[in-house]
């Protein structure tokens, strides 16, 4: 065992261990040797996320991303997909969820099998040809899975809830379905080799590999492969402007819903380098983070049996997305549920934590943050985030004490400044009666 | 391999039974627990587990759900650990920055905590504590009846659980497996605390459970901290009831079609098979990943690569009764389900006629091994595997699993599929949206 197989108990620094190449065409590389089991985990990111597509095009990231697999110069979809799926390899790029910025990549192999998978990484990275039949079919599917998460309350309620608060062509704005399928339906090959051109490149690509590997050779390794990409697009991130408080509410009826789902939504002053994004956590930990504990869930599941989950939480990617509260109701409840919501939320901002909800909170995060980083594919991810914001590896050596740091002066101004009780779009999707 | 010693405190209190891949057996003398180590150094964190003998299949009508009911109720209060003290289990788990939940399914019921090393006496001790001091108040099933009733009122929301909830109704008659893990909703409604409090002093016993301990840490030092905690407790007064009930074998096909408003039909079609210490169980899970996992899997290159489907899961259940072998599908709005079903028959029927190469098993064999590797990352995954197969079987099934998934041959997938894969053992669901999908 190396010195730093033993990880996170730590006698060595993340910074110290974590070895880090950057290459001529600005590709950051980060691996980080554990060799407890024989695996490997990758994870990474490339700035082509939907903020850099058109306002009624958002969709060229996620299916670009999508179909950078479905066949390069060498070889078809089939052909790759057999090459990691005979070996119980794995990797995925996807573009979505509530970073606008990021395409995720995430990978994962044994040990023996890193070089074939590096080799399919880069492939696809690198050569993608986005074949015509193969983009026909992927049309014909997203239709179908547009339709099907119509179907789904907790979609509809959060989508409504999105397009009252942000404008059209706003990157969290959701537009309608048919519009979106009608997009669906006319993007073309042309578009996702043009978006492909602009937006993918080695500046703004980051990967961190984890597990059982030599780092000087796979470092090596990712230099062969990666170092005659081209740069591609500059790091820079356009960020959209503020947005109002849209407050209000609406209701989205569906049939045959046993349960509804309720979303209460704002626009909330929250990017993840925020000096106070720390103490907005501890403080949202207080109020929403568990069902089980916090003073949302205490409330209106513990307490008033209302909901079988409730969770608030800020959207704090490179982008100041919302901070939603979410829960499910059997729709007759909705109206005590929202109510008892609301009341816990002013009474939160107002009187603030208790000192000991803020060191149990301290106590839970610096805990969380050791079980987390007890598996290949949580340190991985840990130490991309840390990069992808440009926290820097050390920012996981400083965490626990940064947050320890917090005091509850801080963590009550930050969130009653970003949080206001009377700010918030109420959308309840589900079976209502007219 | 040679074991390491047994260490002197634990002789005291623990017999050493035995040991394979690593897993080390002991049981209490003092009341029948078994523990199950396993060391995993990969971080300072352990999991420690408690997987109760008890699941879905132990209910009856009147009282399905109660399990899982019991298991939420597990976490309002027990004698040392209650929320009225401020030292509600979850709070104090929360605290260390534990991840913690409990679950319940057909064979057992879970309770799981992943916390940093120096904690594991805390896991040791809430469990110990929740093993007989559970208060199990009236005023605290009341509230929480409404929380599980919106979990039952989610489920109904989708249209995967539906299908799976019918296919078990419709495939089992007689076998408890016939009703959902959730229970029925009259019977969550209507169950009393005192019933529920019935099923915690029948079955909450160490002679009918299994602890576990995954991960960093010292064999004396955790056979003291259980021994410690759990050696008080004494065994069961009578004998836990075992499950009689036998399905009988299905004598034709079944099918049956739930119709609610909705955009996309979903197809089940489900096969009954096997219990999971069966002989033929890994051959039936190699099957599954031939025929459902990943692109090149077959179902998945004649249904999505076809475009009939939008995916396509492939469920070879693995459960302590003879269970199912399942898949499932959303259709692709504008095909006709009839034409998925059809499909799904016909790759079914050419593994029997026609078998499976060789290369395809050896994918298959390879991706389980894999996945019994990658579970090893992390302490609270080994544990999840582990409890599944505690539950279904025993731990030394974990440890065999490899090996015998890696004898299975082409030949035995032909002989599984050509026995199991009847028409008279199916059961068919659909699920049809009852308007037209909207224009």
């Amino acid at each position: 065992m190396t010195p730093a197989s033993r990880l996170p108990g730590r006698r060595v620094s993340f910074d110290e261990s974590v070895r880090r190449r950057t290459l001529g065409n600005g590709a950051r590389l980060f691996v980080l040797e554990n060799r407890f089991n024989p695996t490997v985990a990758i994870s990474g990111s490339l700035n082509a996320g939907s903020l850099f597509a058109p306002p009624d095009r958002r969709l060229l990231a996620s299916v670009t991303a999508g179909e950078l697999a479905k066949g390069t110069a060498r070889r078809t979809k089939l052909q790759i997909a057999e090459e990691l799926e005979s070996r119980g390899a794995s990797l995925s790029f996807s573009a979505g969820g509530g970073d606008p910025v990021g395409v995720d990549i995430g990978a994962a192999s044994l040990s023996r099998d890193l070089e074939v998978l590096l080799d399919v990484l880069a492939e696809v990275l690198l050569s993608p040809v986005f074949p015509e039949e193969e983009l026909e079919k992927e049309r014909m599917r997203l239709v179908g899975v547009l339709r099907e998460q119509q179907d789904q309350t907790s979609v509809r309620a959060f989508e409504a809830a999105s397009r009252r608060i942000y404008p059209r062509g706003h990157p969290f704005h959701r537009r309608r379905v048919e519009e979106r399928i009608a997009a669906v339906e006319s993007v073309s090959r042309d578009e996702l080799l043009r978006f492909y051109e602009d937006r993918y490149g080695a500046e703004t690509l980051l990967l961190v590999l984890v597990g059982d590997v030599d780092s000087e050779k796979i470092l090596d390794g990712l230099e062969r492969r990666l170092g005659s990409w081209k740069r591609g697009p500059s790091p820079e991130i356009p960020r959209p402007g503020p947005v109002p408080a849209a407050p209000g509410s609406e209701t989205v009826r569906m049939p045959d819903k046993a349960s509804a789902d309720v979303v209460l939504a704002q626009p909330a002053d929250l990017v993840r380098q925020d000096p106070e994004y720390i103490a907005c956590i501890l403080a949202n930990s207080a109020l929403g983070q568990s069902s089980l504990t916090s003073r949302l869930g205490v409330r209106v599941r513990d307490t008033e049996g209302l909901t079988y989950g409730i969770h608030s939480g800020f959207s704090a990617t490179y982008l100041a997305g919302p901070f939603a509260v979410s829960l499910t109701v059997k729709p007759e409840s909705r109206d005590a549920a929202v109510a008892a919501t609301l009341e816990e939320i002013t009474r939160f901002r107002r009187d603030g934590m208790t000192g000991t909800e803020l060191t149990d909170e301290q106590s839970s995060h610096v805990g969380r943050f050791k079980v987390d980083l007890a598996s290949n594919g949580g340190i991985a991810h840990a130490i991309d985030a840390s990069v992808y914001y440009g926290l820097g590896v050390s920012y996981l050596d400083e965490y626990p004490s940064l947050v320890r740091a917090v005091t509850k002066e801080q963590a009550d101004a930050a969130f009653a400044k970003r949080v206001d009780p009377d700010q918030f779009t109420i959308v309840s999707a589900g079976s209502f009666p007219s | 391999m040679s074991s390491p010693p047994v260490p002197e405190i634990a002789a005291a209190a623990f017999d050493f039974v035995s040991e394979k891949a690593g897993i080390r057996e002991f049981r209490l003398r003092s009341n029948g627990l078994k523990l199950l180590l396993l060391s995993n150094t990969v971080a300072p964190v352990a999991t420690f587990a408690v997987v109760y003998h008890v699941g879905s299949r132990n209910e009856a009508v009147g009282h399905t759900g109660a399990t899982h009911l019991l298991e939420h109720l597990m976490f309002k209060g027990t004698a040392e650990y209650d929320r009225e003290k401020g030292t509600a289990v979850a709070a104090v788990l929360e605290a260390l920055g534990a991840r913690f939940n409990a679950t319940t399914s057909f064979d057992r019921t879970n309770y799981y905590e992943t916390v940093p090393s120096d904690s594991i006496e805390i896991a040791v001790r809430i469990e110990a504590s929740r093993m007989r001091g559970a208060l199990l108040r009236d005023s605290d099933r009341v509230p929480e009846m409404t929380v599980v009733r919106n979990e039952y009122e989610r489920g109904e929301n989708s249209p995967f659980q539906v299908l799976y909830k019918e296919t078990f109704a419709t495939a089992f008659r007689e076998h408890p497996y016939h009703h959902p893990t959730i229970g029925w909703r009259a019977d969550i409604e209507g169950v009393s605390t005192d019933r529920l409090k019935e099923f915690y002093d029948v079955f909450y016993h160490p002679n009918n459970a299994t602890a576990m301990l995954i991960g960093d840490f010292e064999e004396e030092k955790a056979l003291a901290i259980v021994g410690r905690h759990f050696g008080p407790i004494p065994s069961s007064a009578r004998p836990i009831p075992p499950v009689y009930t036998v399905e009988p074998p299905q004598e034709g096909e079944r099918r049956f079609i739930v119709r609610r408003t909705g955009q996309i039909a979903w197809i089940a079609l489900s096969w009954r098979s096997v219990e999971a210490g069966h002989p033929d169980t890994p051959a039936l899970s190699v099957l599954g990943n031939i025929l459902g996992v990943g692109l090149t899997a077959r179902l998945h290159l004649a249904l999505v690569e076809e475009s009939l489907a939008l995916s396509v899961t492939v469920v070879p259940w693995q459960l302590r009764d003879p269970a199912l072998f399942s898949v499932f599908a959303p259709v692709r709005p504008g095909v006709e389900p009839g034409v998925v079903e059809a499909r799904i028959r016909r790759e079914i029927a050419r593994v029997a006629s026609e078998g499976v190469t060789e290369e395809e098993a050896k994918k298959a064999r390879t991706q389980i091994e894999a996945e019994v590797i990658f579970d090893r990352d992390s302490t609270d995954q080994v544990a999840a595997s582990l409890s599944e197969a505690i539950a279904v079987a025993d731990w030394e099934w974990y440890a065999d699993y490899p090996d015998q998934v890696g004898r299975v041959t082409a030949e035995d997938l032909r002989r599984v599929a050509t026995t199991y894969f009847r028409d008279d053992a199916l059961t068919v669901g659909l699920y049809l949206p009852k308007e037209s999908p909207a224009a």
